[in-house]
């Protein structure tokens, strides 16, 4: 697609230091695209992470390679688009689905969240990668920007 | 991630600073444990520097007012930016954890 207004990517091992390089990526993404809406970086950002933060506590590595943690993020005219991906990643567990725990639980919202906060969640698995298509459409009152030259929006370099 | 605490009148005030993700969740729950065994166990969690919060961060508030209430007390939370009150919604859990406007409010009515 040849829509994309701005990009970032981030690959590197799946640590906790990447929580917060990709944090500050999105931070940084967001500066460069000052039309979208505070309501779209926030829940944006809390999917994305919180994808992020699922490869970092959960995947496993298939064999003697550690997980690496990917992720590209895409801001298009229409959607917000991020992939999230566990490289040399054995499949997860369980069926991936998100339910909504106990009040007491101090786990397990994770994937119920990321469903709430974005417009579409894919998984896809191929040659060990996991990877998280998330997408987001933005608010309906956002000022939609008609084309790169008076958008204020730079393209990515 | 920055942690403080201070004594007040009839509670103890803790400050959250930065974000509250996979990262720090792990240890606000030692710096909160560490402040019941203190003696304190009227906690307001000061989340007015708090820039964000994931399900982690989350898991850890509700992990510390578990340990409040195991410790006869309880835990109100005070200041929360707008991502902040996002999460509690989307997850049900402002139920739970009420969030109270100012530190101070937070234990007002008693």
């Amino acid at each position: 697609m040849s829509d994309a207004l701005a990009a970032r990517n981030f690959l590197g091992p799946a640590g906790e230091e990447a929580i917060e390089s990709v944090h500050d990526m999105l931070d940084d993404l967001w500066s460069e695209v000052p039309l979208t809406q505070d309501i779209d970086r926030m829940t944006f950002t809390t999917a994305v992470i919180e994808s992020a933060s699922n490869v970092v506590q959960h995947a496993e590595p298939v064999g003697e390679e550690p997980v690496k943690l990917g992720v590209v993020i895409t801001v298009r005219h229409t959607v917000l688009e991020a992939r999230v991906s566990a490289l040399h990643a054995k499949p997860p567990y369980g069926g991936m689905v998100p339910v909504m725990p106990e009040d007491d639980a101090e786990s397990g919202r994770g994937l119920a969240l990321i469903q709430a906060l974005v417009t579409t969640v894919i998984f896809e698995r191929q040659d060990g990668t996991n990877t998280w298509v998330l997408s987001r459409g933005y608010s309906q009152d956002r000022p939609l920007p008609d084309s790169r030259a008076d958008s204020g929006v730079r393209p990515p370099p | 991630m920055d942690f403080s605490y201070e004594l007040r009148d009839s509670y103890t005030e803790v400050k959250v600073g930065g974000r509250l993700n996979m990262v720090s969740a792990p240890r606000l729950r030692e710096f909160v444990g560490d402040v019941l065994l203190k003696g304190s166990n009227r906690i307001v969690v000061n989340l007015a520097e708090t820039s964000f919060m994931d399900s982690s961060g989350l898991g850890a508030l509700i992990g510390c007012l578990k340990a409040t209430r195991q410790a006869g007390g309880d835990l109100r939370i005070a200041a929360v930016h707008p991502q902040v009150k996002m999460v509690l919604q989307l997850t049900s859990m402002d139920r739970v954890l009420t969030s109270y406007a100012t530190v101070e409010e937070a234990f007002g009515d008693e």
